[in-house]
């Protein structure tokens, strides 16, 4: 029968645009209401969505918390924590790889390939899936309308590559990305919102994967990010590993080395873990208790909250660090801050608040859910971009420093670190041979000396020089960094005008062509799968609503004008025939569903009424 | 005062009019004082600065005009990129006096490379310093005396500032003499940031090592 709930959600003024926060562990979206933002939730969910892929071996695709419940069961197809293979190359993801059920490659350009038997897929790829069902769900919610445009949302820490990745993965998803925004900086519109006072704001996000600690100031309106640091591998997982090698440890008196490998085994340990680690959040003591029958393991274990923050100190400590390195590059010590904001589930850990208070002396505000500040930030982010507000202005910084390698293999920086977005810089260059008639540039990102120890964005060569003696061709690289934080390149020699540039396409990265392909061949088909199992629940949905209907409707049917009686039974009618169907149509089933709902809402209103009246009367609630 | 092309009031700044709201086409090369809409000059309020650059941001920031169509929003890519760049110049010291320098026809630092000459002796001073240090445990005194470094290269940066404002207030005329010695003075001033950086890193790599 219809929801009331969702009645009023329907006659809301639509939203334009809504925020996504592609997590590591969870993803979640959500939008404005009535000038607030708020989490999509489908009715009775929490609208966090496990980033969690299945891929069965007849193809068939299942994300979120169906997928998780496969991980014990099906580990060898089932793919967590994919955001940390995100525009990486194998050389940076080696932890990464052994708890990886699938083999993984690098094709010629550096780009991840990851085998699901015979089939390969990116991480691009795999995180377009996760957008899909995260974009699908709340457009479901909210009333099936197509919300085609979002923010969506980074580490602060994510390098060029990353992002173009993040990019490329929502395109992948067919959703128009109105910009990229840094998490930490969007978790602070979230917390700003009702704060004008203004002040200097740190924010710590700690989340599944990845940690960013940002400087900001608040003045007038006007979000400016002053610093920002972090690693792009240390979050929550790393905790639960932590604690995984504990339990293993003491597996392993049990078993020999090779099961010890076995996939199966491995989650199994890492469940136990995050379940432990959750428990020590609330309690002093927990048990680490992992238990896998198929291998006759069951293993007790028991930790203290001090044995807990004792075996991750090294990772508390290397946040610490990263908020020593932010504060420094915004001028300011730790004593200016006036406000400290803590981001992501893992802040929820006593160790991480008592830490980040101990370290700005002050108490860390933990007003908002931590697992959905992100979301909401975005959210307010995009109402901004479609044009619905003028109030708040987000100014934000590129996190890493951006230059060009120089002849000896050093670096000359262009665009420094924690430089306001959109920004632009030129550098001067000149050949140093005689007649050079080119110059070859490679792009770095990165805060070393030498590039060699720098991630190269890209190369790219400048040619068509006239010959001339060494040093006098006057050549000018231009750096753009836009809203996006992605970088433009482009050369020119000054005194002929020869011109070269490239929209910096990086290494680990997908080509225009292969997004283009992507497009076209595979994603069809999981946007098929996709189909077929949203049109599977909206059938399973319909069953339930004609079930409820067909069973209150004679207690209440003559309460209901004729009217209302006719539509009711003409949907139901059309309910039951949708259901036995062989050929279904999304919009159609969505229609039908809908309007089902709309011709029950009188029937659920009644009953609510019957209800309320039985309560008052002290009748027993089971007895209407 | 150019006028808008648009609502012919007076322009602020070259970027963008803060009274009908169009972001403006940047014609040629513009200096980062000319987009504050101010002459070259060596004082700057710092605060008053920031103000400006946050009242400007709202007008050509390209959040504003994400619906705009798409000339519109490159305009105000390279409006707000340009801003960004100016204030980096204008709101650093180093950037800031090394601008007016140059602009003042004074050489670079590729052209004049020299310290004033009292300045050396300390230099080789500071260099044994910070050698003796790297290898310092915490608590010696060498780890110590690279503390007190820090400090005293703080005072000397604030000492080398005093001696820049003294040289360019008023600004000095083109081609001036002064804007050598003003220059002189900008390379002790990176000199001095790059040790900085090095006992940073020497602080940072001790930190590191008693954890491991």
């Amino acid at each position: 029968m219809g929801y009331i709930e969702l009645n009023v959600l329907n006659n809301a003024e639509s939203p334009l645009a809504m925020g996504i926060d592609l997590g590591t562990t969870n993803s979640l979206a959500a939008t404005l209401k009535d000038g607030r933002p708020v989490v999509i939730k489908p009715e009775g969910g929490s609208g966090s969505i496990p980033s969690v892929i299945h891929l069965a071996d007849d193809g068939a695709v299942v994300v979120g918390r169906k997928a998780l419940d496969q991980a014990t069961v099906d580990p060898r197809h089932t793919i967590f924590s994919i955001k940390r293979l995100m525009g990486r190359g194998l050389a940076d993801v080696g932890d990464d790889l052994a708890s990886f059920p699938f083999p993984i490659q690098e094709d010629e350009n550096g780009l991840l390939m990851i085998d699901v038997h015979g089939k390969e897929f990116t991480p691009q790829e795999l995180s377009s899936m996760i957008l899909m069902r995260v974009h699908d769900v709340a457009c479901r919610v909210m009333g099936g309308e197509e919300i085609g445009r979002a923010v969506i949302t980074v580490p602060a820490y994510f390098d060029d590559t990353q992002r173009q990745a993040t990019r490329d993965a929502a395109r992948l998803a067919g959703i128009d990305v109105m910009r990229i925004i840094n998490e930490p900086t969007a978790a602070s519109l979230a917390y700003g919102l009702d704060q004008r006072s203004g002040g200097n704001v740190a924010v710590y996000d700690l989340g599944g994967g990845t940690f960013d600690i940002s400087i900001l100031s608040i003045e007038e309106g006007v979000f400016h990010v002053q610093s920002t640091n972090g690693d792009t591998h240390l979050g929550g997982d790393d905790f639960d590993r932590a604690l995984a090698s504990l339990i293993l440890e003491t597996v392993s008196e049990q078993v020999d080395g090779a099961e010890l490998g076995d996939p199966a085994l491995q989650q199994a340990a890492r469940l136990a873990a995050e379940k432990c680690k959750v428990e020590l959040t609330q309690h002093p003591e927990a048990e680490l208790h992992l238990i896998l029958p198929d291998s006759g393991i069951n293993v007790r274990r028991n930790v203290t909250r001090e044995e807990f923050e004792a075996l991750v100190e090294p990772l508390v400590a290397r946040t610490l660090d990263s908020c020593r390195a932010a504060l420094s590059d915004a001028s300011l010590e730790a004593g200016d801050v006036d406000e400290v904001v803590l981001v992501g589930g893992s802040t929820r850990m006593p160790v991480i608040r008592a830490a980040v208070e101990d370290f700005f002396g002050r108490l860390p505000h933990t007003e908002l859910n931590p697992d959905e500040v992100v979301a909401l930030g975005a959210a307010i982010q995009a109402h901004i971009l479609a044009g619905g507000s003028r109030d708040l202005l987000l100014m934000d910084v590129t996190p890493l420093s951006l230059g060009l390698e120089t002849v000896g293999g050093g670096v000359s920086k262009i665009i420094a670190r924690n430089s306001t977005i959109p920004c632009q810089a030129t550098e001067g260059f000149t050949t140093y041979a005689d007649n050079q008639t080119g110059i070859d540039f490679n792009i770095l990102q990165g805060e070393r000396e030498l590039a060699q120890d720098c991630r190269s964005l890209g190369k790219f060569k400048l040619s068509g020089i006239p010959p001339m003696p060494a040093g006098l061709a006057r050549v000018a690289v231009r750096f753009h960094v836009d809203a996006d934080g992605l970088l433009t390149v482009s050369a020119r020699e000054e005194s002929t005008g020869v011109k070269a540039s490239i929209e910096v396409k990086p290494k680990h990265g997908l080509t225009d062509g292969q997004v283009e392909q992507m497009l076209e061949d595979s994603l069809v088909n999981a946007r098929a799968d996709f189909e077929a199992g949203r049109n599977a629940g909206l059938v399973t949905e319909l069953g339930t609503m004609v079930r409820a209907s067909e069973k209150t409707l004679p207690d209440v049917e003559a309460h209901l004008d004729p009217e209302q009686l006719a539509d009711i039974r003409e949907a139901l009618a059309a309910a039951k025939a949708a259901i036995d169907a062989t050929e279904r149509d999304g919009k159609e089933l969505q229609g039908i569903r809908d309007r089902l709902e709309h011709a029950t809402m009188p029937l659920a209103a009644l009953l609510m009424d019957n209800v309320a009246k039985t309560a008052l009367s002290g009748k027993n609630l089971r007895d209407v | 005062m150019t006028l808008c092309p648009y609502c012919e009031a007076t322009l602020e700044t070259p970027l963008a009019c803060t009274s009908c709201g169009n972001v403006l086409d940047l014609a040629g090369d513009v200096t980062p004082f000319a987009l504050f809409g101010r002459n070259p000059a060596w004082e700057v309020d710092r605060k008053e600065l920031k103000r400006a650059l946050l009242r400007l941001s709202r007008h050509v920031h390209p959040d504003f005009h994400a619906t705009a169509e798409d000339e519109v929003r490159q305009r105000a890519e390279r409006a707000s990129a340009a801003l960004n760049e100016a204030y980096e110049v204008l709101s650093d010291d180093f950037a800031r006096a090394d601008w007016l320098v140059r602009a003042q026809g004074g050489p670079t630092d590729a052209e004049e490379r020299q310290m004033p000459e009292a300045f050396l002796i300390q230099v080789l001073d500071w260099n044994e310093t910070l050698e003796e240090a790297r290898s310092a445990a915490a608590g010696s005194p060498e780890a110590n005396a690279a503390l007190e470094l820090g400090v005293q290269l703080a005072a000397e940066r604030e000492a080398r500032f005093a001696a820049l404002t003294e040289l360019l207030t008023p600004l000095p005329e083109a081609g001036a003499a002064t804007l050598t010695d003003a220059r002189r003075e900008l390379n002790v001033v990176r000199y001095i940031d790059r040790t900085r950086a090095e006992l940073e890193s020497v602080r940072l790599g001790a930190a590191l090592r008693d954890r491991a």
